[in-house]
């Protein structure tokens, strides 16, 4: 699976024809792919004959937009602000089994321990204190975050606590 | 065409049934004359070279359950009639096993030595031996088809193969088994209980009396490693796919799922070489979302997109569509 991030970040460019090509050949030699770019020309202008424009692309990995920047840099186009956009997704999992015995919390905590992962709503249902329970949770997952490791970790858990898990078809 | 039926239970005497009904039609349509010249089950062997009386067939297995009681028929095996008997085809339509494949590996590599085409129903052989089966039907020039032996009546083999054959098809997810898609939609509906609708289930003889088969998953495993093979051309084997049946869903499980707008189904999946079978939380929306006793599957094709078709997965009739296209399938190719 092929695991992208998205990035923003705003590049301070000559205000003179040929300018954006300087900035797209890099982005292009190292796998970014554009996906919008907006001129900020009302925006302050943090040095005269220059402008700031708003880029968002998608890279493969860290190390990618690691050598955009350092080839920007090097090509004189200076990198004012750089930030990942955070893109979530959500995942569903039914739990079945005795859910709340076998300490939801220790669940939940354990789940929310992988970097990038938050459950983040979780409904009950209990029919007889000696019967098995369910647990329907909606876990939100950053762009990035690898799916099948989070499943990994979670029929893990499954296995030690004797759950069932039934998760949603996109997963 | 001199055809041979091996098995003669409800998918053989279903073949018979449709021929009976479709004589006329064949002949007419493709210029097809089926002539059965000989059916066997586990007691034995009728031959008749100018082709058996198919009303007299259907009439003493309902009769005396054994067609070893047909006038003039012998204590014969599957194997020996094959290797004996001249034909063109064989139907093969015993009972699947998933341990061995037997009896209709055998009767499959017997075909095929003996330069009969074989067209197939049964999902254990192929399910276990689908490489050795191919190759060995290959070697011999002769054609091997087994629509009938996933879905039933749902078109899904032949669809991918032939219609979508400009596609590369990269994933299939599917509802495979009818009685647990049965099982869980009533289950749905009426919140009743597993056990309460497996019983209901097994009264009105749509699951088992042994359901293991389908409830664990193993049935949907056994046509999920068939197309993995037959359409993604992944060499997989019954032991590959990871299986969990439906026998833990609850009333309440089921409940909650629907309250997010889900409902819980046994789904098949081979993707990037790995496949699965376990109940799934699939949209209410979505495509797969089929009730009752049907069948669903979804292929993933790299220029059609997805192509969903439903289908009737069992029945002595229905299955004989497969059946009978894949006879005629191969009556067009060899008739030239």
């Amino acid at each position: 699976m092929v695991i992208r991030m998205r990035v923003s970040l705003d590049l301070e460019l000559k205000d003179e024809p040929g300018q954006l090509l300087l900035a797209l050949e890099p982005i292009a030699r190292h796998s970014g792919n554009v996906i919008s770019i907006i001129h900020l020309r009302e925006e302050e202008r943090l040095r005269a004959g220059y402008a700031t424009v708003h880029f968002t692309i998608d890279v493969p990995d860290k190390g990618c937009l690691e050598r955009i920047v350092e080839e920007l840099e090097e090509r004189g186009v200076r990198v004012t602000k750089l930030g990942e956009v955070t893109k979530k997704s959500k995942l569903t999992l039914l739990m079945i089994g005795h859910v709340v015995d076998t300490d939801l919390r220790d669940t939940i905590d354990r789940i929310n321990e992988l970097e990038g992962v938050m459950v983040s709503d979780l409904s009950l249902a209990m029919p007889h204190p000696e019967k098995e329970s369910s647990a329907i949770v909606d876990i939100e997952v950053s762009a990035g975050v690898d799916r099948h490791r989070l499943m990994e970790r979670v029929y893990a858990i499954a296995k030690e606590k004797d759950l069932e898990i039934v998760r949603s078809l996109e997963v | 065409m001199r055809i041979q039926i091996i098995g003669f239970g409800v998918i053989g005497q279903g073949l018979a049934r449709v021929l009976l009904r479709k004589e006329e039609e064949l002949r007419q349509r493709y210029g097809l004359e089926v002539s059965v010249v000989s059916i066997t089950d586990i007691s034995g062997t009728a031959h008749a070279e100018e082709g058996l009386d198919l009303r007299k067939a259907l009439s003493v297995a309902r009769e005396t359950g054994a067609i070893v009681n047909y006038p003039g028929a012998k204590e014969m095996s599957g194997v020996e009639a094959i290797e004996e008997i001249e034909a063109e085809l064989v139907v093969e339509a015993t009972p699947s096993n998933i341990k061995t494949g037997e009896p209709g590996l055998s009767h499959m590599l017997a075909g095929f030595k003996a330069g009969k085409h074989v067209v197939t129903s049964n999902k254990g052989p192929l399910a276990l031996k689908y490489r050795q089966l191919v190759s060995e039907a290959e070697r011999n020039g002769v054609e091997f088809r087994f629509e009938a032996s996933v879905g039933g009546a749902m078109p899904v083999i032949n669809l991918a193969r032939e219609t979508l054959s400009g596609d590369r098809i990269t994933a299939i997810e599917g509802i495979l088994n009818g009685t647990t898609n049965y099982i869980l939609s009533r289950m749905t509906r009426e919140e009743l209980s597993f056990e309460h609708v497996l019983k209901e289930a097994q009264e009105l003889g749509y699951a088992e009396t042994d359901p293991t088969y389908d409830i664990e998953g193993i049935d949907t495993a056994s046509k999920l490693v068939i197309l993995a093979n037959a359409i993604l051309g992944i060499d997989a084997t019954f032991s590959d796919v990871k299986i969990r049946g439906i026998t833990r869903v609850t009333p309440e499980a089921i409940r909650l799922a629907k309250e997010r707008g889900y409902v819980i189904k046994l789904i098949g999946e081979v993707k990037n070489s790995h496949l699965e079978v376990s109940p799934r939380l699939v949209p209410e929306t979505h495509p797969l979302n089929v009730d009752g006793a049907l069948n669903v599957a979804m292929l993933h094709c790299d220029v059609a997109g997805e192509v969903t078709v439903v289908g009737k997965g069992a029945g002595a009739i229905e299955t004989q569509s497969a059946i009978l296209s894949d006879i005629i399938a191969i009556w067009k190719k060899v008739k030239g």
